[in-house]
């Protein structure tokens, strides 16, 4: 299924990070940590349970590994694929016989699990906090794989825009994290004017944190705050919408590849 | 069977600027093929035309038969391309760098781990094999590209500039793998400066300047486009160089020397001499020089006018000649 060359970008894009630990898993390990033990345990103790039966931790671990996930599967495209092609060795690549698709999905796989790698990292550093049981387990992999593969995929389009190395901290600061701390992570819509509930809507990662906590704890804001009409099919249409979503941003990787965007001259 | 390289009206335009204009060059295979010109001739935008690194604004360039953009993939596996820059994949050593390499061309990981060790020894760095390439030397890094070329065992290797920068005993080293490799039968396309490198190693040359092609030759038949120049050492020296326009293309007195321009200088040397004795000078010594490879490159690269000299009869001043010579001096060629 999988041609000889895949298999060797693949194995090159996973091998860049696993042996890089250091840089790679031990920081998001650590920022974890920091956040369940100032955000969960001790300002925690003292915030009532923002939904029904769910404590404050527990409550928080979804979206800390969709943030784990999301902004891990992004970098690792991104830094590829800029510093492939800062330092032009993005040339081995594009000089070989691989179609743009395979050069694409490689990148695209190797940084989503890296983005799936860190998320269970962060899952096993909740359950250090606070027992879990999956709730809805085939559910769960499946948005989790999604969405590292539609990060994976927006971080090469990042790599390619990217004029220097500025540029992918400013992607990553300035449009992710604000995106994703807006996107419920450290609360529920339902403490949130119907006004503002709205608006959150409007947010795509408010689907993607919702989606998760619903595949991992069972519960979604969705059911709670969305238009009755869809919140019928809520998570399950979120998920169709982020797999349309992932579908359309690997399309346009593979067509700017094609082009040669930031890649040829 | 299809040349290695075919490119027809080939065209690559940066805005305004015209990198390559209609550039038509077919490469034979097994060929050893020279691309000269000097900087921002075009060279390195032909060869990056051929691997996909380069996108053609027109024109076509086909690679044993293959289409570079639409079967862009047998183009591409067809190709080892050994860059002028260093290119390379700093995260890895260079053993798994050039595994890497030959996987991403569908050699599977037992067999890219016997060829890179294989090249490694051919280009003379295998006990540096487990070294990341920032640890290497310049002279280290220059035979890794070739390896790195090699290791997927292309039926045309492309070297830009493989020698440039390099001491003596890697650009001899160099000279004979290539010269091996070419022997077994892999087509070459060689870009230099280096003139000496192009006379000593390519079956024909293409001379390139400003994204155009100027000639297409053999270095033996580029030579013989150029002029001898005869000179005479007289017993007095004239004060005015002697009128012999019937076959010089220029006549000038330098010193005691009087020097004369010819086509061929072996033919024409007894009929000057008889020329210059009837004109009552006296000869004490005689010596022909031929023009080297080097001039006529410049000749051919340094203006609009790429007209090789044997047409054009002129008369020269010592003041012009010297004037062209130190022009020729700038520009350089090496």
């Amino acid at each position: 299924m999988f041609s000889v060359g895949f298999r060797a970008l693949f194995r090159r894009e996973l091998l860049r990070f696993i042996r890089r630990p250091k840089n790679t898993f031990m920081p998001p390990a650590i920022t974890n940590v920091l956040y369940f033990a100032v955000f969960g345990v001790i300002l925690g103790g003292r915030i009532d349970e923002p939904v029904a039966g769910i404590g404050y931790i527990l409550f928080l671990i979804p979206g800390l590994i969709v943030l784990g996930t999301i902004s891990n599967a992004f970098e690792n495209a991104s830094f590829s694929i800029f510093h492939g092609r800062w330092n032009e060795y993005i040339h081995e690549t594009l000089t070989s016989p691989l179609s743009y698709a395979e050069m694409v999905v490689a990148y695209i796989g190797a940084s989503a699990v890296r983005g799936l790698i860190v998320g269970t990292i962060i899952a096993i550093i909740g359950r250090l906090f606070v027992p879990i049981s999956i709730e809805h387990g085939l559910f769960l992999v499946a948005t989790m794989v999604v969405i590292a593969s539609l990060f994976a995929g927006l971080g090469i389009i990042g790599g390619l825009v990217a004029r220097d190395f500025d540029d992918l901290t400013v992607m990553n600061q300035f449009i992710l994290r604000p995106l994703v701390f807006f996107g419920a992570v450290f609360y529920s819509l339902t403490m949130l004017p119907a006004t503002w509930q709205y608006v959150s809507l409007l947010n795509p990662m408010v689907y993607m944190v919702d989606s998760v906590r619903y595949g991992l704890l069972g519960y979604s804001d969705m059911l709670e705050v969305a238009p009755e009409a869809y919140a019928e099919f809520a998570p399950y249409a979120s998920l169709g919408v982020l797999i349309a979503l992932t579908g359309a941003v690997i399309a346009l990787d593979v067509y700017l590849f094609k082009i040669g965007y930031g890649l040829t001259d | 069977m299809p040349p290695a390289i075919e490119t027809v009206d080939l065209v690559k335009e940066y805005g305004d600027l015209r990198a390559l204009q209609e550039l038509s060059l077919t490469v034979e295979e097994g060929e050893f093929f020279g691309l000269l010109g000097p900087n921002g001739a075009g060279k390195t935008t032909f060869i990056n035309t051929l691997v996909g690194l380069v996108r053609k604004t027109g024109g076509e360039a086909r690679v044993f038969g293959h289409d570079v953009e639409d079967d862009y993939r047998q183009a591409r596996d067809a190709i080892g391309l050994a860059p002028q820059e260093f290119n390379v994949d700093r995260f890895f050593p260079i053993r798994e760098v050039l595994m890497h390499k030959a996987g991403y061309h569908g050699i599977p990981e037992a067999e890219a781990g016997e060829r890179a060790d294989e090249v490694l020894k051919r280009v003379g760095i295998y006990d540096k094999r487990n070294e990341r390439f920032d640890w290497l030397s310049g002279g280290m890094k220059r035979r890794l590209l070739l390896a790195r070329a090699l290791v997927t065992e292309p039926d045309l290797l492309i070297l830009d500039e493989p020698t440039a920068g390099v001491d003596v005993q890697l650009r001899h080293d160099l000279w004979e793998l290539v010269t091996e490799l070419n022997e077994e039968g892999t087509t070459i396309l060689l870009t230099t400066h280096y003139i000496e490198e192009a006379e000593r190693l390519c079956d024909r040359v293409a001379i390139m300047n400003e994204g155009r092609k100027v000639t297409v030759a053999t270095p033996d038949e580029l030579k013989t486009r150029g002029t001898d120049t005869i000179s005479v050492q007289l017993e007095s020296t004239p004060a005015v160089a002697p009128d012999l326009k019937a076959y010089a293309h220029d006549t000038r007195v330098s010193g005691d020397h009087l020097k004369v321009r010819v086509d061929d200088g072996g033919s024409i040397a007894p009929r000057l001499l008889n020329d210059l004795e009837a004109m009552g000078y006296e000869i004490t010594d005689l010596e022909i020089s031929r023009t080297s490879l080097e001039e006529i490159f410049v000749d051919l690269t340094r203006s609009e006018d790429r007209t090789v000299t044997r047409s054009s009869a002129t008369t020269e001043t010592d003041e012009e000649t010297s004037e062209r010579d130190a022009k020729r001096e700038q520009e350089g060629v090496a």
